[in-house]
């Protein structure tokens, strides 16, 4: 499980950067960050799925929500939810291409960075870490409640018992 | 002495058949110069001369605005993909009128007609509009080809809106050239060009887009590239709204 969430931490802070980094030889700075955001927005765009508000949105909020996820994994801080948030997040993502695979959209995938066409193997590999993301988050209820249960039965055990 | 004037004579000899042979050459070259290039021939047929001289697809004919705008939009597109008209009606039809008109944009064209069977006439397709761009009437046909898509997609019967578009005499000249073009036209796939069996004068400039739309890689259409200040950005593919392309656009130039 700490590999499990170490990779799903790596995995986003790296989602994240490759969105955010400069376009060609752009040095970084505010102006390259946002040029790097709306390019990302035409990808969000290319989807199809949202108002032009809407990607906007996303494009913006996404990038620096998935550095911030990504970190909270790797710290390994109330794991159940930053593992259960991770789950869905990647559970939206994975509908996501899928959604435009069946529908013949010929775009990319936008996950790292633009250039990436959806195809058969990007959609196994999202599969992929979806099904890593639910192990980690079944992993971490499991832990929990194993140890609220030992806490339990060791409250609960009275020296008269017996 | 006597083996000087044998060299003379030699060098003689050799001058002249030299000469004979160098004017024969000259003779040949411009004998099929002559036959290509026929000073009084339709004005069709002398641009067609003077492309032919050209390594690339003259930029110019199938481009909108200046060469010198900050921002270069190459687009590749299949005349027959349906995104690829969305793309032209709602996108490229507000660029050209805001951002290329007032000089921020140079937005070129090139030809990618898909090599898949739901794309039958995409290829003659293409073919109408770059011969109808040198006639310099590229952007009345692009125009129509988008506009009727539907309908010459159904029929293919391309010609007929072709000639809707253009005046009785334009259409004739483009006409005269797409008789000697039969389909199908040249097709697209990742990595390859599918040249047709009965090749037509245009095919070149075509295949030429096809080529250039494999370096990219073009895996489908729409796919476009931005070019800021001779720095080529990473290609997309699919539909992207005015609104969203504007902010892009706004965003390199804000940068200076």
């Amino acid at each position: 499980m700490l590999i499990g969430r170490l990779a799903l931490g790596a995995l986003f802070v790296y989602a994240a950067y490759t969105k955010l980094k400069p376009l060609g030889a752009m040095p970084w700075s505010t102006s390259s960050l946002r040029i790097s955001l709306s390019m990302f927005a035409m990808e969000v765009d290319s989807y199809q799925l949202l108002p032009a508000w809407g990607v906007n949105l996303v494009a913006h909020l996404l990038p620096p929500f998935e550095l911030c996820l990504g970190l909270w994994l790797v710290s390994g801080i109330a794991l159940r939810f930053s593992s259960l948030v991770t789950s869905v997040l990647l559970a939206g993502f994975f509908a996501g291409l899928t959604r435009a695979y069946v529908l013949g959209q010929e775009i990319s995938c936008g996950c790292f960075g633009p250039g990436e066409q959806i195809g058969p193997k990007r959609l196994a590999l999202e599969g992929c870490f979806l099904a890593l993301a639910l192990a980690v988050t079944i992993g971490a209820f499991l832990v929990h409640h194993r140890k609220h249960a030992a806490q339990f039965t060791g409250a609960t055990s009275p020296a008269g018992a017996r | 002495m006597k083996t000087d004037q044998g060299v003379e004579r030699t060098a003689a000899v050799l001058g002249s058949r030299r000469a004979r042979y160098v004017l024969a050459v000259v003779a040949a070259v411009a004998a099929a110069v002559g036959v290509r290039a026929k000073p009084e021939a339709a004005p069709g047929q002398v641009r067609q001369a003077r492309l032919t001289r050209t390594e690339s697809l003259s930029a110019p004919m199938k481009a909108y605005g200046s060469r010198t705008a900050p921002i270069t939009m190459e687009v590749f597109t299949d005349y027959e993909c349906p995104m690829c008209r969305n793309l032209y009606e709602q996108t490229l039809r507000p660029l050209i009128n805001d951002y290329v008109a007032s000089g921020k944009v140079y937005l070129v064209h090139r030809d990618y007609p898909l090599n898949i069977p739901a794309h039958k006439y995409s290829g003659q397709a293409a073919r109408w509009a770059n011969v109808a761009a040198q006639l310099g009437e590229f952007e009345t046909v692009e125009a129509a080809l988008y506009d009727n898509q539907q309908a010459w997609d159904a029929s293919g019967d391309i010609g007929k809106y072709v000639a809707s578009a253009l005046s009785k005499s334009d259409f004739s000249r483009v006409q005269r050239i797409m008789d000697t073009c039969a389909p199908p036209g040249p097709k697209g796939s990742p990595g390859t060009v599918v040249t047709p069996p009965h090749p037509c004068e245009v095919d070149p400039y075509i295949e030429k887009d096809i080529e250039l739309g494999n370096q990219l890689p073009v895996t489908g259409t729409p796919a476009w590239m931005i070019i800021y200040k001779g720095q080529r950005l990473p290609p997309s593919t699919g539909f992207v709204s005015w609104t969203v392309l504007k902010e892009f656009f706004d965003n390199l130039l804000a940068r200076g």
